[in-house]
């Protein structure tokens, strides 16, 4: 079943059979997650735009539940599968270890999706993003993300043994690539996380069953070393893929490896403790523990984040000052390839999640600032700059090169692909910032009517939260127009699309 | 299909820097005025949110 193994005719690269597939399966149901959480995505988006209020009460939650699981556990995971498949096996021109295993672990997860979507359409979990306890889901909820979780584990264990097959092998000379390294850091990070959403969801299905009790403290405590944690895995990632895409789109150079590599460190090191920042108001923890958590040594991973933000634009710009783009401070800039997708979707994900996300997340996990933000619209403002500009940018923009060097095909609708990048960010840098400005008038997240109409009291917000509203939900209309082209190029690329052979050589 | 094409990054990949010349030695002018105005950014946002903090919470 090791397969064999094909060269890349573009990056001379070998890339196993079984990686090949592996790489396709995770992608292809990532898009279909991400499909789901989408089309979510506007129902919930039209139910909080107020002068609009679509959906009722029961099925808002319902479909907010749907939203946040495809988006925030199943996309991006199935998505980061693949680039560890790709980062371990494809860039270390190794077999994959234990492929038969791989596909044992690819099935545990599609089950363990589907037993999770069953439960939210069918409206047995009704219990939102965070499941918090008392909110009771059906048993094969739980169960479902407890099987999703084993599988992740085991994918994460099959890319460390990839690591070894490739070093006892010696398919490569040296240090491993960066993007590897930067894989790596993320996979660690994986093994905390899913460390604790076994620790937390298996005491919590015993609970949905009646066995045992499950304290509402202890579980957001170790949930949010899942929830939170699961965040940092995009961000490892995501940055591995600004590297890869630097070099791939304008030869950009590594300035400093140690520097970066130290900075993917720092990561591992102290990113869990951003976990703290959700229980910022909970009564159960002391301040003492708060501060501590939620700055001082965890202020080291913002600044490997800043020292990423510098590296990857500093790279770029000396790839392109080497190669001639040298006059003045920004030609390397101007004359970039702003019409390849890869390249757009690079610049403007680090540029989101530095700005919009970094800044609003680094103030939001100050303790007194938390007080005013904390269950505000300001939060979700905040983390669908990271996750959804950030993150999700950075892995639209490498799905326009996997299509043609793992799928061997063509982009198909190639002119809407290069606008993609700019309608999608354009709609999410809108949609952010409106969310975070609506947040500060103290309009709360998670809610279906802010005008509290069936209320014993009267709440009233500022006149502006309304035109607020309203330019935010045609920001988030942008941005799913430019979620909806992508998984239109992708998919029609993908079954529908000219195999490169025939078309333009690779 | 029509409309098929391929990022430019595999058409024509980046060429190779010109031999002698290497990343340790080249300097990054423009990612350096970035970088300000992102401080410029951070510091302005976060001076607003205690600015408002003290709107909303007074202390004495």
């Amino acid at each position: 079943m090791n397969g064999s193994f094909r060269t890349c005719p573009t990056t001379g690269l070998k890339v196993h059979a079984q990686a090949d597939a592996l790489i396709k399966a995770n992608a292809v149901v990532a898009t279909v997650a991400l499909l789901i959480g989408g089309i979510t995505a506007v129902l919930v988006l039209l139910t909080r735009w107020q002068a609009v209020h679509l959906l009722p009460a029961d099925l808002f939650y319902r479909v907010l539940t749907v939203h946040g699981m495809n988006m925030l556990i199943f996309f991006i995971l199935f998505f980061e599968m693949a680039v560890l498949y790709f980062a371990s096996a494809v860039l270390l021109n190794s077999r994959v270890a234990t492929p038969r295993l791989a596909w044992a672990a690819f099935g545990l997860m599609v089950l363990g999706t589907v037993m999770v979507e069953w439960t939210m359409f069918t409206g047995r979990a009704d219990v939102l993003f965070t499941s918090y306890v008392p909110l009771r889901a059906h048993p094969a909820f739980y169960l479902g993300v407890i099987l999703f979780a084993v599988g992740a584990l085991i994918v994460t264990s099959i890319f460390f043994g990839t690591l070894v097959v490739a070093k006892r092998e010696k398919t490569y000379e040296g240090s491993v690539p960066l993007v590897t390294f930067g894989a790596a850091t993320a996979a660690i990070i994986a093994v905390i996380t899913l460390a604790h959403g076994a620790a937390i969801y298996i005491p919590t299905f015993l609970w949905s069953i009646g066995v045992m009790h499950v304290d509402a403290q202890v579980y957001r405590l170790v949930w949010w070393g899942l929830g939170h944690s699961s965040q940092q895995i995009n961000v490892a990632a995501m940055v591995s893929i600004w590297y890869l895409l630097g070099a791939l789109t304008i030869g950009a150079v590594v300035v400093n490896e140690k520097v970066s590599r130290s900075a993917f460190v720092l990561y591992v090191l102290f990113i869990s403790m951003a976990s703290a920042h959700h229980l910022l108001v909970d009564p159960g923890m002391g301040s003492a523990w708060k501060v501590w958590n939620t700055s001082y040594a965890m202020y080291l991973a913002v600044l490997a984040s800043m020292i990423h933000g510098f590296t990857v634009p500093a790279g770029m710009e000396v790839g392109q000052r080497l190669r001639g783009y040298a006059k003045g401070s920004f030609e390397w800039l101007r004359k970039a390839p702003w019409g390849d997708p890869g390249f757009s979707s690079l610049v403007f994900s680090v540029i989101i999640f530095g700005f919009l996300g970094g800044i609003t997340g680094v103030t939001f996990g100050t303790e007194q600032i938390n007080i005013i933000a904390h269950n505000t619209l300001r939060i979700p403002g905040h983390f669908h700059a990271t996750v959804v500009g950030g993150t999700a940018l950075a892995f639209m923009g490498v799905t326009y090169y996997v299509i043609p060097l793992i799928f061997r095909k063509q982009v198909a609708f190639f002119p809407l692909a290069k606008i993609q990048p700019y309608l999608f960010a354009g709609g999410m840098v809108v949609f952010s910032m409106a969310m975070t400005f609506v947040g500060t008038f103290g309009v709360p997240r998670r809610h279906w009517d802010i005008t509290f109409q069936q209320a014993p009291f009267d709440v009233q917000f500022a006149p502006a939260v309304d035109l607020l509203l309203g330019i935010m939900a045609l920001g988030g209309l942008i941005a799913a127009l430019g979620g909806g082209i992508y998984i239109l190029v992708t998919v029609w690329s993908v079954f529908l699309g000219k195999p490169m052979a025939e078309g333009r050589t690779a | 299909m029509p409309f098929d094409g391929v990022p430019q990054g595999i058409i024509n990949p980046p060429g190779q820097p010109a031999a002698g010349d290497g990343p340790e030695h080249a300097k990054a002018p423009g990612t350096l005025i970035l970088v300000f105005v992102f401080l410029a950014a951070f510091v302005v946002y976060y001076f607003v949110n205690w600015k408002l903090l003290s709107f909303l919470w007074k202390v004495g």
